[in-house]
């Protein structure tokens, strides 16, 4: 074997891939040649020199959790859209409710219909929080968060970060709210959650602001969606969310 | 029922294509060079090979979620660093470049700290990176590569030799009496 034959093969012999013919024959001009073999040396080294340096990157604790929520999430989003039932994912908010509910004010009956999606909003917040499963896609990058919903959902939310006024966007999740997947922005707002759920516009929504159950919940509405923010923060932050989202939606 | 297949579903994903996170992090990581894109590009990867799980036909798993992370990293880069998406006809510029930051002076100087070797990795293109990265830290065959990053081996054995021929002039090149 010559040197210009074997040069372009060192890469493959050093990575095994050569066939055993080939790469006894290589071996042996090698082992002889005083040109090649400090080459393949070279290359040798600069491989361990590679491996011993290189960082390695392991998938950190809590992206293996927020995947494998992400995915339970999927896989019942996707089974109440096949029209399963979707009974299921009901009876685990009714269940939910009962639960947080009877600790508190149970105010329910016979209030108009726009107050029970008022009430499903505050019960999938408080789910967002018990559940350790604020996100289905964490990012507080605008670009990022807006079009994981394409194709999820009926409405598209826009995309808009905050973080300049004070309340940061921490990423977006799909909700059921009515059987339907609707999307929510989460921001957050010192240590409190904001989760704004974005759903097409109503005729009589809820009046402006709502409190129940410690839960402040207001709405507005510009152009065909419905917007219903849904928070412990205080009311002051509350507004002053409000004001910072319209100015930055452009209404 | 749709909700029990659903489950099902799930539960095999977790057990097939799960245990390669670290994998699918690492080339994310890589590619994005940051923590916090990379765990977002991850995240994503891993929704779309859900998604498309009823395509997997067995097989290997890890070059099947690879190629899935591998793609979804560079539409992310697309959507949000258009700037890094460098292709291989700049390559002789940035060359150079990497040359210039490998000047002999500071290759002796450098050549104990070895966390240098890691920046000039991450100051490879992209597709001269992707390839290094995987055949050397992921240590994939060829024909995973291949595979993962959708090209003729002919042309994974070509990068694999440009990238590891820039590493070699930036970095060690003339320092072969030591």
């Amino acid at each position: 074997m010559k040197c210009d034959e074997a040069r372009p093969l060192l890469d493959a012999y050093l990575d095994d891939e050569l066939p055993a013919a080939g790469r006894a024959a290589l071996h042996d001009h090698i082992e002889g040649c005083v040109e090649c073999g400090p080459e393949a040396g070279a290359l040798e080294r600069l491989r361990n020199d590679i491996r011993r340096s290189a960082p390695v990157y392991r998938a950190p604790g809590f992206l293996r959790s927020q995947i494998r929520s992400t995915l339970r999430r999927e896989a019942r989003g996707a089974s109440a859209m096949a029209r399963a039932p979707s009974w299921l994912a009901y009876a685990a908010s009714i269940l939910l409710a009962v639960a947080v509910g009877s600790g508190g004010t149970w105010l329910m009956t016979g209030e108009r219909q726009e107050s029970s999606i008022g009430d499903e909003l505050i019960d999938n917040h408080l789910r967002s929080l018990l559940a350790d499963h604020l996100t289905d896609v964490a990012s507080s990058d605008k670009h990022t968060v807006k079009p994981w919903f394409a194709g999820r959902t009926d409405v598209a939310p826009p995309g808009v970060d905050l973080a300049a006024q004070g309340f940061p966007l921490v990423g977006g999740r799909l909700d059921l709210i009515q059987g339907k997947p609707v999307p929510a922005l989460v921001y957050r707002a010192g240590k409190h959650v904001i989760n704004l759920f974005v759903l097409p516009a109503q005729p009589n929504a809820l009046g402006e602001t709502a409190s129940r159950r410690g839960y402040t919940l207001r709405h507005w509405s510009k152009g065909d969606l419905g917007y219903w923010a849904v928070s412990d923060a205080s009311p002051d932050e509350f507004s002053k969310f409000e004001r910072a989202f319209r100015a930055a939606a452009g209404g | 029922m749709a909700w029990l297949s659903e489950r099902r579903k799930r539960t095999r994903f977790e057990a097939v294509i799960l245990p390669h996170l670290d994998a699918a992090y690492a080339l994310a990581r890589w590619l994005s060079r940051n923590d916090a894109d990379a765990a977002d590009v991850a995240q994503e990867a891993c929704l779309r090979a859900f998604r498309y799980f009823d395509t997997y036909r067995g097989g290997d798993a890890k070059s099947w979620l690879l190629r899935i992370v591998r793609r979804t990293c560079y539409s992310w880069l697309e959507r949000n660093r258009p700037a890094e998406i460098v292709s291989l006809e700049s390559w002789p510029e940035i060359r150079q470049e990497l040359e210039a930051s490998g000047d002999t002076e500071t290759k002796l100087q450098n050549r104990s700290d070895l966390r240098r070797l890691d920046s000039l990795i991450e100051a490879l293109p992209a597709p001269l990176r992707e390839v290094i990265v995987m055949r050397e830290l992921l240590e994939l065959d060829y024909r995973t590569i291949a595979e993962v990053a959708n090209l003729p081996i002919g042309t994974v054995m070509s990068r694999l030799h440009r990238a590891r021929s820039a590493l070699r002039q930036a970095w060690d090149d003339k320092d072969i009496d030591q």
